[in-house]
């Protein structure tokens, strides 16, 4: 019997995935912040006692131990990184602080600014000018660069980041500075822009390469002290670490460039929603996960949560490499209502889970979207909450909302359901802002619900949305852990060039995609992998002259990396004709008289690895479920007798007509008037709306 | 145009006509509808449009109008362009039937006669009606174009004396008519413009606004043409309410500014004026331009009737609660005098190119002083006194115009407000407006770029400094046209509160040759390949007097080598012990405090 283990760390439970043969074991346990690697080694242990193995003949038959790690957003949110230096351009000292100019409102004059990484005092130049061809216009002066590490180390850095304008065409400078760096400031971090994000322009490759710098040293020595410890028991392989582009990768490659776990977390869930509702025939996906404290929001697209480098704007700091896009809102279960001037308002303040919701008996005064659930009858003081471990209480929670109805000249429950409707508004404008961006109609999409949260408002989202199906899966609780056992392993990577589309040279394509695939079959190799194994996708980055974004797209998609002969001397026209197809399909129309230009190639590679078993299908002969009771709720249209039924109660075929509420042991699900529930072979929840054909 | 047209395009405009009453909570769920499409509309554009002022500056902004020429909703982009944005409109609407407006159309309106803010702001529209054939709200996609087919490439012609030296002026044209591309008209707007990728970024307008009204269409459809109404009617009487509830708290008075323009865009006339009276009465505030310049023959200085206002407004709307709803309610709250004739109402026919910057800056910035009497907390001026973009514009070997935009500021006129120093790049307004890059303009444009760093010791000194300005020096590599006109050497943007003014912009051609020079009025040059130019951009102002700041704030000011150690003595009269090269820096607390007093005496005794 062979293992793999998938691990994700979150603020109060570890949650593990184990994968053996066809069978997924769930198991948590609690975090321990004070060293989390040692949460892990517990966890690990205990999975190897439920398996009736000592721990080091466990660890051997470990095929994988995937892990999914906050460390690198705990970093930025508290903001205690390394102490970080920065090395750039003469002339372009200032770039991390300008931010392009961006500012998060325009509005508020009081708008304060973001904490700077890297202060002015620790942002140097040096002379030296490389050219957008590649040409150097001004030698490096080593000198400077000497002097420079010398001022940074007189101030103790311990990380810094070296950018140099279009370093990412000529690298040669930045080399040297690395060489130079090592040499002056021994023990420091480095990190270079033309490793962590070969890719223009300026602000966003050095912003990317600061931030890297920043949360680099943290996050490898948790890596390194959790390798040698799940070594030390026994494990034979690399240890692989979930990134926020959705796949994951070896610690070895991981500790190149640490940025590439920013906002890991999220990644791993929606990598297991996009499994999820493949395998159940849902190609195009809304995942949305509601918690304590937020709504987060991604799309899977044709089977895929793509990720997308470029712009992402990350706890204030743009953060370039390729994230798997979560949006997330301040909406969540201990979000607080109020009103403000007569207006219903709902987040993004959070009551968190201490003290929590008033409903929680913890000291929580003020109302939150969970009372509200309570007070609308959606949840109840007499059903067990959060998988049994406490119930809620009602006491406070009608004054709260009676004070709010006051405000308002209604009742407490008038009150509660403007709260709920507040909310919903604003997932659904959430929602809509992030199909916005991806030109896609959320009506083409199957939801997918799961989060404590969620489930109780799918439905209604849905149906705002034009959305006619709702799948809400038994195990979303731990869908991060199951995530990181499905990711693939894989690396993302791209290099610049610069060139309209009918002048490209099929040599110089054909070097930089073998440049990266001779790096990726050095980390796969290095992982374990046979490098034959690697499914290989080169794509193109497009656009035409002047636009800002461009279109990524595959030109071949091949096993292994080694057959780079579909870079003929058409691959010029070819690109063209594919760009074009893309434009048009995107926007409506396409530039006949200009030249669409190439501004950089991309390989992402993986390797298939073997993900747990997803049951679907509607095969149980179907039944009409029964009530385990009834109680007095309102679901959107008004309080009524409203039929309750266990999730424990209930089996394959069953289904469930709307209104309705259907307690599960994490989450409430929420049938709403109108809309019917089923329950699948594999247990798990569809939610139809009947008025659709 | 006349005096006459703008009075009834500013005229009050009633409520939609509805038998619905919507909820406060329906309200704010259908205005959050309608925003979330303009970001849509505005999102599309910036993706497929080609131009650099459009995609990578992201001058552009989307804004719903309703069937009266109400804002009724919209935020993205720039306040400057967002409370413009209707009076076009308000001009198609007027002419609806002459011009046979259906669903599916599509209207192009830049025309400064007609509503419009300058040429170059294209505004692309396009009305939305209900099944029963009802308009109900006109959806507005608003974009700066890189030419406008005058005189001068760019849009921008120093020496204009009326509007068709800039170029092509649009009242309200129908390029789509009930869905169909009206290729005829399309073809004229694009052949009377240089810029070579005009007619991709008009089809991306179109496309934009399109996107837009069908899911209008559909939120009509879906809550109700009576509702939808209804709920606008709300959200612009609420926000009315609410900014009559701001002034009510504001102690009743006269507040009074002057601000001052150099010259004008020739050099021939001097010190032009703008003069803001704030009346607060009760719960109306009254903004009044009475005693600005009127010289009937000033060059360049006018700024559109459709522009003052919005620029007005930019600054009314940055003194109060960023949570209020930016909508008309704002316009029915705030009475404006704006008298025909003055520089801020121009008479027809005027250019309107390069008054969109002064003195419609100018006019934000007295508004802004007047209100820092009564709101000092939210007192920063929403400007930029650059004088006009510093771009360079040249032709390649196709002859295609090339313009590297100059919307590559660093930092300028960022001020400090109370308890905040200055910081980014420029006022929070214009915090959409993202700067381009090196690496996106190199690969495109003949320029090389050497430098763009903050400039020591440029603060607008105060108790909350002035983000320091930056030097931007760049070296054309083609033969290629630069302008310029320098505004802020006597009159630089004023500091708040008693906080020193910011420093002012200077601007040398040809550096490093014998040809150097400054440039102290305006220029319009070729210059030769292989020219620097040098643009200090001037900083933002402080807030109260420099004295008054932490000098510990001052010690890390200068190891940031924002000001230097004689500043540091000079102008906030802190003392160090120590070296910035040793990193031991130290504030002298006795030596400050004595030449804290020390300055003080002198500023007492000037």
């Amino acid at each position: 019997m062979t293992y793999r283990v998938g691990i994700d760390i979150g603020g109060t439970f570890t949650d593990f995935a184990l994968l053996k043969g066809e069978e997924v074991v769930l198991y948590k346990n609690l975090s321990t912040p004070e060293d989390r690697s040692e949460g892990v080694m517990q966890g690990l242990a205990k999975l190897a006692e439920m398996e009736g193995l000592a721990l080091a003949d466990f660890m051997g038959a470990c095929d994988a131990i995937v892990h999914g790690t906050t460390i690198a957003d705990n970093t930025l949110i508290e903001m205690n990184g390394a102490l970080t230096g920065l090395i750039t351009t003469e002339g372009f000292r200032d770039e991390m602080e300008y931010r392009r100019g961006y500012k998060e409102n325009i509005w508020d004059v009081r708008l304060a600014p973001p904490r700077q990484i890297t202060p002015r005092r620790r942002r140097l130049t040096v002379p030296e000018r490389i050219l957008f061809d590649g040409s150097v216009h001004k030698p490096l002066d080593e000198d400077a660069v000497r002097a420079a590490c010398r001022r940074l180390a007189a101030q103790g850095v311990e990380s810094v980041a070296v950018s140099l304008l279009f370093s990412f065409v000529n690298p040669a400078h930045e080399q040297r500075v690395l060489e130079i760096a090592a040499q002056e400031l021994p023990g420091v971090h480095l990190s270079a822009s033309h490793q962590v994000l070969p890719r223009a322009p300026e602000y966003d490759r050095t912003s990317t390469t600061v931030v890297n710098a920043y949360v680099g040293p943290r996050v490898t020595s948790y890596l390194e002290r959790l390798s040698s410890r799940v070594r030390e028991a026994g494990y034979k392989k690399q240890l692989m670490v979930m990134q926020a582009s959705g796949g994951v990768m070896s610690v070895d490659y991981i500790e190149g460039a640490p940025v590439r776990v920013l906002a890991s977390g999220p990644a791993g869930g929606v990598i297991g929603s996009a499994h999820t509702g493949v395998a159940k025939g849902h190609d195009n996906l809304l995942c949305v996960d509601m918690g304590g404290t937020s709504y987060d929001i991604a799309m899977v697209l044709d089977g895929a949560a793509p990720a997308v480098a470029g712009w992402n704007m990350h706890h204030r700091y743009l953060v370039g490499v390729p994230m798997v896009q979560v949006e997330t809102l301040g909406a969540g279960g201990g979000s607080i209502c109020r009103v403000n001037r007569g207006e219903v308002e709902v987040g993004p303040a959070s009551a968190g889970s201490d003290p929590g919701p008033i409903c929680y008996g913890r000291g929580g005064t003020q109302p939150t979207i969970t009372d509200a659930l309570l007070m609308l009858g959606i949840l109840s003081a007499d059903a067990e909450f959060a998988g049994g471990s406490f119930s809620l209480t009602r006491d406070g929670v009608d004054a709260a909302f009676a004070a709010m109805g006051e405000a308002m000249g209604y009742s407490a429950e008038d009150a509660a359901f403007d709260c709920w409707r507040v909310v919903n508004a604003n997932m659904t404008q959430g929602v809509r802002r992030i199909t916005a961006g991806k030109g896609v109609d959320p009506k083409d999409t199957c939801m997918l619900a799961y989060g404590g949260n969620g489930p109780a408002f799918a439905a209604k989202q849905a149906e705002e949305l034009g959305i006619e199906r709702v799948l809400v899966p038994k195990a979303s609780p731990t869908f991060s852990a199951l995530g990181t056992l499905i990711a693939n392993p894989s690396i993302d990577e791209e290099r610049s060039y610069l060139v309209p589309a009918e002048q490209a040279d099929p040599e110089r394509l054909t070097a930089l995609w073998r440049e990266l695939a001779q790096r990726a079959a050095g980390y796969f190799t290095g992982a374990g992998f046979d490098a034959g194994a690697v499914e290989a996708n080169y794509q193109l980055n497009m656009r035409y002259p002047g636009q800002n974004w461009v279109l990524t797209f595959s030109v071949q998609v091949a096993q292994g990396l080694n057959d780079l002969s579909f870079v003929a001397a058409d691959i010029g026209q070819r690109a063209i004709a594919a760009f074009n197809a893309r434009h048009m399909a995107e926007y409506g129309h396409i530039r006949e008289d200009e030249m669409p230009e190439i501004t950089g190639v991309r390989l992402a590679t993986a390797v298939a690895t073997k993900a747990p078993p997803i049951g679907k299908g509607f095969t149980a002969a179907a039944r009409e479920a029964q009530p385990a009771g009834t109680r007095r709720a309102n679901l959107g249209e008004g309080f009524g007798d409203t039929r309750v039924y266990r999730g424990a109660d209930l089996q394959p075929g069953d289904e469930v007509p709307g209104p309705a509420i259907i307690e599960e042991s994490f989450t409430t699900i929420v049938v709403s008037p109108g809309w019917r529930a089923f329950v699948d072979d594999a247990g798990d929840y569809e939610l139809r709306c009947e008025d659709a054909a | 145009m006349t005096f006459e047209l703008n009075r009834q395009l500013a005229a009050r405009r009633e409520p939609l006509a509805t038998t619905a009453e919507v909820d406060a909570v329906t309200a704010s769920i259908i205005r959050g509808g309608m925003e979330t499409i303009c970001f849509e509309a505005a999102t599309y554009l910036g993706r497929a449009a080609s131009s650099a002022i459009i995609n990578q500056s992201n001058e552009r902004n989307a804004a719903i109008v309703d069937a009266h020429g109400r804002l009724a909703a919209g935020a993205i982009g720039t306040p400057h362009l967002t409370f413009v944005t209707g009076m076009t409109v308000r001009y198609g609407l007027m002419r609806q039937e002459d011009y046979n407006w259906g669903p599916g159309d599509v209207f192009l309106g830049n025309d400064p006669d007609a509503g419009g803010g300058h040429l170059p702001d294209y505004n692309i529209y396009a009305p939305v009606y209900d099944d029963a054939g009802e308009l109900i709200m006109i959806q507005c996609l608003q974009a700066h174009q890189g030419d406008t087919g005058g005189k001068d490439p760019g849009g921008f012609t120093l020496e204009a004396t009326d509007i068709f030296t800039e170029g092509m002026a649009f009242p309200c044209l129908k390029l789509v008519h009930r869905g169909e591309l009206r290729e005829d008209v399309f073809d004229l707007v694009v052949r009377n413009n240089r810029f070579p990728t005009i007619a991709g970024d008009l089809a991306a307008m179109i496309g934009g606004v399109q996107h837009a009204v069908r899911l209008l269409e559909e939120l009509v459809a879906r809550r109700g043409a009576e509702a939808v109404k209804a709920a606008i009617n709300y959200n612009i009487e609420h926000t009315e309410a609410r900014v009559r509830e701001v002034v009510a708290a504001w102690p009743d008075g006269t507040y009074e500014a002057d601000v001052f323009i150099d010259h004008d865009t020739v050099g021939r006339a001097k010190d032009i004026r703008v003069h803001v009276a704030c009346t607060v009465a009760g719960d109306q505030l009254t903004v009044d331009l009475t005693g600005t310049d009127d010289r009937p023959d000033l060059v360049g200085v006018w700024n559109t009737f459709g522009n003052s206002r919005s620029y007005i407004m930019t600054q009314v709307v940055a003194a109060m609660d960023p949570g209020i709803v930016k909508n008309e309610g704002f316009f029915n709250a705030v009475e404006m005098i704006i008298p025909e004739g003055t520089i801020a109402h121009p008479p027809p026919n005027k250019p309107a190119a390069l008054g969109s910057f002064h003195p419609a800056c100018e006019i934000t910035e007295a508004v802004c002083i007047a209100l820092s009497a009564i709101v000092p907390e939210r007192s920063a001026p929403q400007v930029y006194k650059m004088g006009m973009p510093n771009s360079v514009i040249g032709f390649d070997d196709a002859g295609r115009m090339w313009m590297d935009q100059g919307v590559d500021s660093r930092t300028c006129d960022t001020s400090a407000v109370q308890g905040i120093d200055g910081w980014g790049t420029c006022p929070v307004s214009l915090g959409n407006l993202l700067l381009s890059q090196v690496e996106d303009a190199e690969g495109r444009f003949p320029v090389l770029n050497i430098s763009r760093e903050m400039t020591q010791d440029s603060e607008g000194a105060g108790r909350w400094r002035g983000q320091p300005g930056s030097l931007n020096v760049k070296q054309v590599l083609e033969p290629a046209t630069a302008m310029a006109w320098m505004v802020t050497a006597e009159h630089p943007l004023r500091g708040m509160c008693g906080g020193d003014d910011a420093s002012p912009y200077a601007n040398h051609f040809k550096v490093g040759t014998p040809e150097e020079h400054k440039v102290e009025l305006s220029a319009n040059e070729v210059l030769p390949a292989g020219s620097v130019i040098a643009y200090q951009y001037g900083g933002g102002a402080g807030f109260e007097s420099a004295l008054a700041r932490d000098p510990e704030a001052v010690r890390e000011d200068v190891l940031d080598e924002i000001i230097s150690i004689e500043r540091a003595r000079e102008r906030y009269g802190v003392v160090f012990t120590g070296s910035v090269e040793a990193f031991d820096l130290a504030v002298d607390a006795g030596a400050t405090a004595a030449r804290r007093d020390e300055l003080a005496a002198q500023a007492g005794a000037s």
